[in-house]
């Protein structure tokens, strides 16, 4: 019985060393694998309020013997929302490495909050930032989901000003 | 008739996802250098070898892979994601990978499927 609870606290006390912040600027770097010209780093979100909630087991649903969402994601309305946040927030800064860290994270949690208030049932969302500097580089996102083609879906939009560019993400998982 | 899962649920292994992630990358794009004209086919590749790998696991969830490849310019990239979902069975990782001529980001979310 003591060994159980050993085990947990150990558990607990390993994934509590990993914590990182929502933002991307504070990653601890779990674990520097040095290949022949590459470096790779590790690092897993935790956020720091929700311990308690983690140890308990996961929850059985009811049946609830629905086939499909009575209420679809409206993809147009979070096109508008991300496309009024970005451009609300960005229009008038010019890049700098302090105020883009804020940012990201602000912004996330405000497109969050307002994707929330549209209040879908039984919808999950993830919300992916990236904010960067325009310079001579190039870059290139790409995602693939394995999901539920018929009942899920995201929403993107891409911003740009004369010193930044933003891309803003929102995945939206329909819980079955 | 058999269940395939015992009817427990597991939550997200993010050191097992992380892993497999950072072989993926590794086997696609290490040891080469930026190149414009491959880089479409790089973080395709990577994104669907991530995901196969991924579900050969055989977990029951839902996956979102994103994968960011950025030149290196001197210039800088700020990533945050924010998600509302159940924590005890949902979770994320995100692999940050670097060479000497461009940097690769990416995030794996899975969100549990109850059956």
């Amino acid at each position: 019985m003591s060994d159980l609870a050993k085990e947990k606290a150990a558990r607990l006390l390993k994934k509590r060393g990993s914590v990182s912040s929502i933002g991307s600027h504070d990653f601890k770097a779990r674990e520097t694998a040095k290949f022949k010209d590459s470096i790779s780093t590790l690092s897993y979100i935790d956020e720091p309020g929700h311990h308690d909630d983690n140890t308990r087991t996961a929850v059985q649903m009811e049946n609830t013997y629905q086939l499909a969402p009575y209420q679809r994601f409206p993809v147009v309305t979070v096109n508008e929302i991300l496309k009024d946040v970005l451009t609300n927030y960005l229009q008038e800064e010019h890049y700098e490495a302090e105020l883009c860290r804020q940012m990201t994270k602000t912004i996330s949690e405000v497109i969050k909050a307002r994707v929330k208030e549209l209040m879908v049932p039984r919808y999950k969302i993830i919300v992916l930032i990236s904010i960067g500097q325009l310079s001579d580089q190039n870059m290139r996102v790409g995602s693939r989901c394995l999901w539920d083609a018929s009942n899920d879906t995201f929403s993107s939009y891409a911003f740009k000003n004369s010193s930044l560019f933003a891309l803003a993400n929102v995945y939206a998982v329909y819980f079955e | 008739m058999e269940e395939y899962n015992a009817g427990e649920e597991v939550s997200f292994n993010a050191d097992e996802a992380s892993v497999t992630v950072k072989e993926c990358i590794e086997g696609i794009i290490g040891g080469l250098d930026y190149n414009q004209n491959k880089v479409n086919q790089w973080t395709a590749s990577i994104v669907e070898h991530s995901l196969t790998q991924l579900v050969k696991q055989g977990k029951p969830f839902k996956f979102i892979v994103n994968c960011a490849i950025m030149q290196k310019s001197g210039a800088g990239l700020h990533t945050a994601n924010s998600c509302y979902w159940d924590t005890a069975t949902d979770g994320s990782c995100t692999v940050r990978w670097e060479n000497r001529t461009m940097y690769c980001v990416v995030s794996v979310f899975a969100v549990a499927v109850t059956c």
